[in-house]
């Protein structure tokens, strides 16, 4: 586990670039994702060209502006406020172009706005629900499972009942009840991370049964009871041996539930329960897409999804059980 | 009687020529009402998506719309409204006659008539059905049409073709309360109505020999979730001008598809033949479709439905929902109102929500009611500089950062609630959200269930502004009081008020009362025109565009006249025809 | 013996399902809103007629009250009766989840059908060309947001005018396409988890090859997390296709359990909820009885 497979590089760097990407985000992304340009609604992406009208290439790319005039590619302008991590504020964005000209380098939605720059920003809010409610799924599912696994009996019992009864309950329904619930004054930040609680704490049954499945095979090992005989606890058992051996599971795991919690967000937007304007998320970004209208005329809506796509095969290339059988691609 | 008023109506012509034919055929011949469409030929079946299934078969308790959409085609009313003219005109009642004080009605019932099972009908199913319809044990939601002036209209058979009906107060435009309420068929239920079971009567897995009614078509077949087949109604009291009985389909199929983009898939494929209402989206999509753009695809300009936002302006618990009630102060505020109306992009909902195909609206009356609306209203243009004056006479102002203050230095946030089932005043709150934003004003978006967002609404007030939408079902005001009446349930921005909280809300109470009672239209009409006029003064509904209605059909569908009213596409179903005749059935 | 165990676990699954129900209970209880909501906003509607209403549906009973009528009705086989069609919540679940059945287990027996040879294919020609592709394809299959690739799927479908919107043929292939990924990495892994035990060294010196060797030695010895998946795969034959029937138009179970949930019809809730509770339930039972068959070990362990 200490070498990293080729498979394992590639998703680690991917992943890295990405977060990167998406924290940085107000710099790198040219507008502000909440800005609307009641004129360019539902627009393609713009084309960026190096050969102009004449013939003459440029070392520059260019995009032509509605008037007709070509405005190059400028780095490091003056743009919207944003701000870094909630921090300082600043008004440099990596890169744009002259107004009036615009630079939609995944075209705009029904309202104008940005699908780049709604793009990155909205990586911060997915990015943070699927980590979020990830560590909560596992640490849930990494106390429990140990707690079953090693003391077996009626805890265990208990405790894999509780997960059946768990994945029975019509949580749609229980998602509806808290969304109306939430008070009103809640910043988007607090309804992510109350959507976050919410999906993590519904998914623990899986990393629980897993994490089991390991302290117990973990708890016959010979060491172990030599361990007890010498008296050790049963907690100072846990945390020695049995944690350890849980690692595995636990990386394997975190690299499956933070994309699917990622897709879970995605799916709740799509029922009406994600986030409100003006945050953005994966999710509402990919809403229209419920349209058939939508998709028959504007394919570049399509691209944000084939984005969130890349990111949870980065995640999966980290997994290590596909690592077992032969490298996953 | 002396003095009475005998009130002749604009298809007189027509109905004389039919009685006079009537006459001279055989003396027991049916008394049919000519239909005025084309005549057509018969044959076929009409393919129409429903977006949910029908609950319920019984005209006397359905609630949902799709129950109402089905039960409407099997049964008949005495008197209906036209839905392109929007004038009441003769049904099952040939004639009436009203005495001159507007308290009693008198209508004479067509002769020869029966129901769909061939049993006749005469005036004791009418008083059957108004019986039934007023009974306080089975709770119908028909029983309020029917209460006038807080007493229950009388109904009396004289003989066997004219029924009296007595009001306690005189009521404007009375007659149009008998639009839609289906005459019931005594043979088949008065005894489920003497032994209480009602209510329970004609559900869904009902067969449909004990199902009667006096419409078009009657229950043919019933598939659970799938769809529910009606076929003609051989004893239907209309025909064409020709003689030829209507209605001409063989069958009606309803079909049960929830979503509108699944409805325009099945179009497209040629497995339906009628869309009732589809988005402007769709319709461009359409436009370009092989398989649909022939058809008639049709816009029909603005309905009777207005979206507005509205503010919280009653009375909040101040120690259970502190923020709310501080900033109810701002919202109460006339001008704060004002201010956020002038600021409204009405123009960019039209285009960005509707892409075009709406009306943007300052006041509730949408223009599709010509007989309604008050035309001296202004429609200013939006002014971002005038909403910022407003403001500053409100006593506001702007800190640095251009956030709006109010005069304690408080910044002005507030959320807007929204249905996350109505894709369309999502996308409202998004330009709004961004044309508050000019203003300094910061607003969330609270995307919830439409049910939470009632009860938050209408039970436990806990909200600050909220985008809705409301449809008519008629053109009159009166379906509407609720609305304005302070008192009423649905005024929305402050419900059941035991006194009205402002005056112009009293004003607007007493101005409705009295337009309610007034027989003259004329006069109605100005006492309506002042309610629009304080409506648009005060903005308890600040009203921000009315969608057009867009319907579709195949191209070989006569006689298709859509109305803006509902039923948009099936209110002359008996007049549908095929100009070709179909291979086979749509299977 | 075989006895005793189903015993105790169909105990065990009576005594979960009714902790579900009372759990689901409360779950509706504490959602805002209730089945007369949308009536409240209709303007001719007098409050009294609404009071009366109330009373008629007892939606003012208190929820234990509502709970043991709920049992009663289970007693008579109608599992309550739902406000908006006043018919038995039983009536109208049969006919529905029928067809909901038709769509899933037909996926479920097609998926299952094209992850077995799919995967032992993949796990024998290890990293030739076919494992690459099939490893590539369902890492992005599953990666993909599976609502956007319906999305994606109903639009191509419209265009081409292929599939007939209303039938069963575009269901079937999202549900096929969305499960179908990960049970082929399941299979590919399991089998390849057994291939490197010794026996299998074993059989291939005594002269056992090519599919042989795969589907009648490897197979069946890879049988212990297979039989745990069909189980889970049996388990969703209520709740897989939900979002999909309602997207695409199809009259099963779908439509009827959103729709209910949206006017808040109480018991037309729970009904399918223990519905699909029990296939959740079955199937994990079906997994494990399967694994009872198959797997040795665990019958001599027994």
């Amino acid at each position: 586990m200490k070498q990293l497979r080729s498979n394992q590089r590639l998703g680690t760097t991917g992943l890295i670039c990405l977060h990167v990407a998406v924290l940085g985000a107000g710099f790198l992304a040219p507008y502000d994702p909440a800005e609307q340009n009641r004129a360019f609604t539902l627009q393609p992406p713009t084309r960026i060209r190096f050969v102009d009208g004449q013939g003459q290439f440029h070392a520059l790319p260019f995009v032509m502006g509605v008037d007709g005039r070509a405005r190059s590619l400028r780095f490091f302008v003056a743009g919207a406020k944003y701000r870094w991590l909630g921090g300082p504020s600043s008004r440099i964005h990596l890169f744009g172009v002259d107004e009036p000209g615009h630079i939609f380098l995944l075209g705009t939605d029904e309202f104008g706005r940005d699908q780049f720059s709604r793009m990155l920003c909205g990586g911060q809010i997915s990015l943070l629900t699927g980590w979020l409610a990830a560590l909560l799924a596992l640490g849930l599912g990494l106390g429990l499972g140990l707690v079953a696994g090693f003391f077996g009996g009626w805890r265990d019992a208990l405790i894999m009942r509780g997960a059946e009864l768990f994945l029975a309950l019509p949580w749609l329904y229980l998602l509806l009840a808290i969304r109306a619930f939430l008070p009103l004054s809640l910043s988007p930040w607090t309804t992510t991370l109350a959507i976050a609680l919410l999906t993590g704490i519904i998914g623990w049954t899986r990393p629980a049964r897993l994490v089991r499945g390991v302290v117990m095979s973990a708890k016959e090992r010979d060491y172990v009871y030599a361990a007890r005989g010498f008296g050790a606890s049963s907690w100072h058992l846990i945390a020695r041996h049995c944690l350890p051996e849980t690692y595995g599971v636990l990386f394997t795991q975190m690299a499956l539930l933070v994309p699917q919690f990622i897709l879970a967000e995605v799916a709740l937007s799509f029922l009406g329960l994600g986030i409100g304007d003006p945050a953005v998320s994966w999710g509402t970004l990919l809403a229209p897409l419920r349209q058939l209208a939508i998709v028959a005329s504007a394919w570049w809506m399509l691209l944000p999804a084939l984005f969130v796509a890349a990111t949870a095969w980065c995640f999966s290339l980290l997994d290590n059980e596909g690592e077992r059988n032969g490298a996953v691609p | 009687m002396k003095g009475n008023v005998t009130v002749r109506f604009r298809n007189t012509f027509p109905i004389a020529v039919g009685l006079s034919i009537a006459a001279c055929a055989h003396a027991a011949a049916p008394d049919l009402l000519i239909a005025t469409g084309e005549a057509g030929r018969y044959g076929g079946s009409l393919v129409v998506l429903e977006r949910a299934e029908p609950k319920t078969l019984n005209p006397v308790t359905a609630l949902d719309v799709p129950s109402r959409d089905v039960i409407r085609r099997m049964t008949a009313d005495l008197i209906t409204i036209n839905r392109r003219t929007l004038q009441t005109q003769p049904s099952l009642a040939k004639s009436w006659t009203v005495s001159h004080d507007g308290r009693e009605y008198v209508l004479e019932l067509r002769q020869g008539l029966r129901f769909s099972d061939g049993h006749p009908m005469d005036a004791g199913d009418v008083v059957f059905t108004f019986q039934v319809d007023l009974d306080e044990a089975v709770h119908s939601p028909q029983r309020d049409l029917l209460i006038v002036g807080g007493q229950p209209i009388q109904v009396e058979e004289i003989d066997a073709t004219h029924v009296r009906f007595r009001l306690t107060q005189p009521y404007a435009a009375a007659e149009r309360i008998f639009d839609s309420l289906a005459i019931l068929p005594r043979h088949l239920l008065e005894k489920t109505w003497r032994e209480g079971k009602l209510g329970q009567a004609w559900g869904l897995n009902t067969p449909p020999a004990e199902i009667a009614g006096l419409g078009p078509f009657r229950l043919k077949e019933y598939r659970p979730g799938e769809r529910i087949v009606l076929e003609r109604n051989p004893y239907y009291w209309q025909m064409d001008q020709k003689g030829q009985r209507l209605p001409y389909l063989d069958h009606i199929e309803f079909r049960f598809v929830p979503s509108e983009d699944a409805q325009v898939a099945r179009f497209i494929g040629g497995e339906a033949d009628i869309l009732s209402r589809v988005g402007a989206r769709n319709l461009e999509l359409l436009r370009r479709e092989a398989g649909a753009k022939d058809d008639q695809l049709e816009d029909l300009g603005p309905g009777l439905e207005y979206n507005f936002l509205f503010f919280n302006l009653g009375s909040v618990d101040a120690q259970r929902y502190p923020e709310i009630a501080a900033r109810q102060a701002w919202f109460r505020d006339v001008r704060f109102r004002q201010a956020i109306s002038a600021a409204v992009d009405r123009d960019a909902i039209v285009r960005v929500v509707y892409g075009g195909r709406a009306t943007a609206l300052w006041g509730h009356v949408t223009p599709a009611n010509r007989l309604w609306l008050n035309t001296a209203l202004p429609h200013p243009a939006r002014s971002v500089e005038h909403a910022r004056r407003l403001l500053q006479i409100a006593g506001f102002r702007w800190d640095s950062e251009g956030a709006l203050l109010d005069a304690s230095a408080k910044p002005v946030q507030f959320s807007i609630l929204v249905s996350s089932s109505s894709p369309e005043r999502a996308q409202m709150a998004t330009l709004l959200q961004d044309d508050l934003n000019k203003l300094g004003i910061h607003t969330q978006v609270v995307p919830l269930e439409f049910r939470a967002l009632l009860d938050r609404v209408l039970n436990s007030r806990q909200y600050e502004a909220c985008i809705l939408g409301l449809v008519s079902g008629d053109a009159d005001p009166n379906p509407e009081m609720n609305v304005w009446l302070s008192s009423g349930g649905t005024h929305l921005w402050n419900p059941n008020q035991n006194q009205p909280m402002t005056p112009w809300e009293a004003e607007i109470d007493s101005l409705m009362r009295q337009q309610m009672i007034t027989l003259n239209h004329a006069h109605r009409k100005q006492l309506y025109d002042r309610v629009q006029r304080i409506a648009a003064d005060n903005l308890p509904l600040i009203c921000l565009a009315s969608p057009n209605i867009l319907v579709a059909a195949r191209r070989g569908l006569g006689n298709f006249q859509p109305a803006v009213v509902d039923h948009y596409t099936l209110w002359n179903v008996e007049q549908l025809y095929w100009r070709e005749p179909r291979q086979g059935g749509v299977q | 013996m075989l006895r005793g165990y189903l015993l105790r676990r169909m105990l065990h699954g009576f005594f979960l399902l009714a902790g579900i129900s009372i759990l689901s209970f409360v779950l509706l209880e504490l959602a805002p809103g209730d089945f007369l909501g949308e009536a409240k906003l209709n303007p001719q509607l007098s409050p009294q007629t609404l009071l009366a209403l109330r009373e008629r549906y007892g939606l003012d009973q208190t929820l234990p009250q509502k709970y043991i009528q709920w049992l009663g009705s289970v007693a008579d086989g109608s599992f309550g009766i739902s406000f908006a069609y006043n018919l038995p919540v039983s009536q109208l679940l049969w006919p529905r989840a029928r067809k909901t059945l038709q769509l899933t287990l037909t996926s479920l027996a097609l998926s299952w059908l094209l992850a077995l040879p799919l995967g032992v294919w993949s796990a024998a020609g290890r990293d030739g060309w076919l494992d690459r592709t099939v490893r590539i394809v369902t890492s992005i299959l599953i990666a993909l947001p599976d609502l956007v690739l319906a999305c994606v799927l109903f639009f191509v479908a419209v265009q081409t005018g292929r599939f007939r919107s209303g039938g069963p043929a575009l269901p079937v292939t999202i549900l096929v396409l969305a499960a179908l990924p990960m049970l082929v990495r399941h299979v590919r892994s399991a089998v390849l988890d057994v291939s490197s035990q010794p026996y299998v060294r074993v059989a291939r010196s005594h002269g056992i090859a090519g599919a042989r060797l795969w589907f009648r030695w490897l197979l069946p010895a890879a049988a212990n997390p297979l039989c745990s998946l069909f189980g889970l795969s049996v388990a969703g034959l209520i709740s897989s296709s939900l979002l999909v029937e309602t997207v695409v138009g199809w009259p099963g179970l779908g439509p009827l359990f959103l729709e209910a949930i949206a006017a808040r019809d109480f018991y037309l809730v729970i009904g399918p909820v223990i519905l699909s509770a029990t296939f959740l339930i079955a199937g994990v039972l079906v997994g494990d009885l399967l694994l009872y068959a198959v797997d040795p070990r665990i019958r001599i362990r027994q």
